[in-house]
């Protein structure tokens, strides 16, 4: 019996967790500070990890789809609904989360240079009143992104205190029971 | 007498050479400088450029650029803020940065190199800046590009070092107009 995910997409998912916080506190930080260097410094790193979380979600999507799990199983039917919903929003917030940053990025005149190593190429041409549009988009996506992991990590810790399904140990592997 | 009319020949601006004017609105001097290894686009809104030359001698004209430092567009309202404080421009006390050619070289049909002082800062450096003179609408088109490095000018030290590199490459695009 299939008790979990293999260990690449959960180091993956875990990965991916560690990122968008890192990412989340470089750029909370950001909004109240004042040009400096390590303000650049931090722009770019906040860069540089929100790139990486783009660049690793197709990796992780591929992973997931060779890790076939019967998710619906020990669910109402409202219940599997939610949480394919909040599987796919999740997902699309972390193509749509880096990429609007990428494209305000872009619009702001400020390329994205990955690692100081691999420029990409500007999604679209220097236009600040664009950037600001992107700003908003990306701040509320991060607020929406934000939001769904608190509201999975919720369902996660539900299931495993009040139902003792095994459905968190899919992702934490040293909670399955051993054969 | 005679010798003063001579020295006053040698010293006028010859017959042939020409005053032209610069075409603000369609001229442009642009910087890319790195920050954290990303070329960062800015320029300067206002300048002003005097050129005199004989069309068919280039080589023997007179170039100057001055450029209004508080003027920067770094990209970014707060980068603006940052470059005019003393660390970097100091625009305060060096409101003008100003390149004068002493002489000019022709490379080939259109090429040339400027030969001259730029000063930023009150720091005076050797300055040699290719360009390439086209004719455009009646007038000239001047474009080139040349490198600097902030350091010889004192622009922007300290911790900046470290994210900001200190080569940048300068831009220009000069319509002059008869």
């Amino acid at each position: 019996m299939n008790q979990g995910y293999r260990w690449p997409l959960v180091g993956l998912h875990w990965l991916t967790l560690l990122l968008i916080v890192a990412a989340y506190v470089i750029g909370s930080l950001l909004e109240d500070m004042t040009l400096s260097p390590l303000k650049l410094k931090f722009y770019a790193w906040h860069k540089w990890v929100g790139m990486a979380v783009l660049f690793l979600l197709p990796l992780r999507l591929l992973l997931r789809l060779r890790d076939r799990i019967d998710h619906a199983a020990g669910l109402l039917p409202w219940e599997a609904r939610a949480s394919a919903a909040v599987h796919g929003a999740l997902y699309l917030l972390l193509l749509a989360v880096p990429l609007l940053g990428w494209l305000q990025s872009s619009a702001a005149g400020f390329p994205v240079v990955w690692f100081g190593v691999l420029p990409l190429p500007d999604m679209v041409g220097k236009d600040k009143a664009l950037a600001e549009v992107f700003k908003e988009l990306h701040e509320g996506a991060v607020n929406l992104l934000v939001t769904l992991v608190a509201l999975h990590a919720a369902a996660a810790l539900y299931h495993q205190h009040v139902r003792h399904d095994g459905v968190l140990a899919r992702m934490v592997p040293w909670l399955r029971s051993r054969p | 007498m005679k010798v003063l009319l001579v020295l006053l020949m040698a010293l006028a601006v010859p017959a042939w050479a020409q005053d032209w004017k610069l075409d603000a609105g369609k001229s442009q001097v642009r910087f890319v400088i790195r920050q954290m290894n990303v070329p960062t686009e800015g320029g300067f809104r206002r300048f002003i450029a005097r050129a005199s030359f004989d069309p068919a001698r280039p080589e023997a004209g007179h170039f100057r650029v001055d450029v209004d430092t508080a003027s920067i567009d770094t990209g970014s309202a707060e980068g603006d803020d940052e470059v005019k404080r003393p660390a970097w421009f100091d625009t305060k006390n060096h409101p003008w940065a100003t390149f004068v050619a002493t002489s000019v070289r022709r490379e080939a049909d259109g090429r040339y190199i400027a030969f001259g002082e730029l000063g930023i800062k009150g720091r005076n450096r050797a300055l040699a800046a290719p360009f390439t003179l086209i004719r455009q609408d009646g007038g000239w088109l001047a474009q080139g590009r040349f490198l600097l490095k902030r350091g010889a000018y004192g622009i922007g030290g300290g911790d900046w070092a470290e994210v900001v590199a200190d080569d940048l490459e300068v831009r220009f695009n000069l319509v002059l107009l008869p």
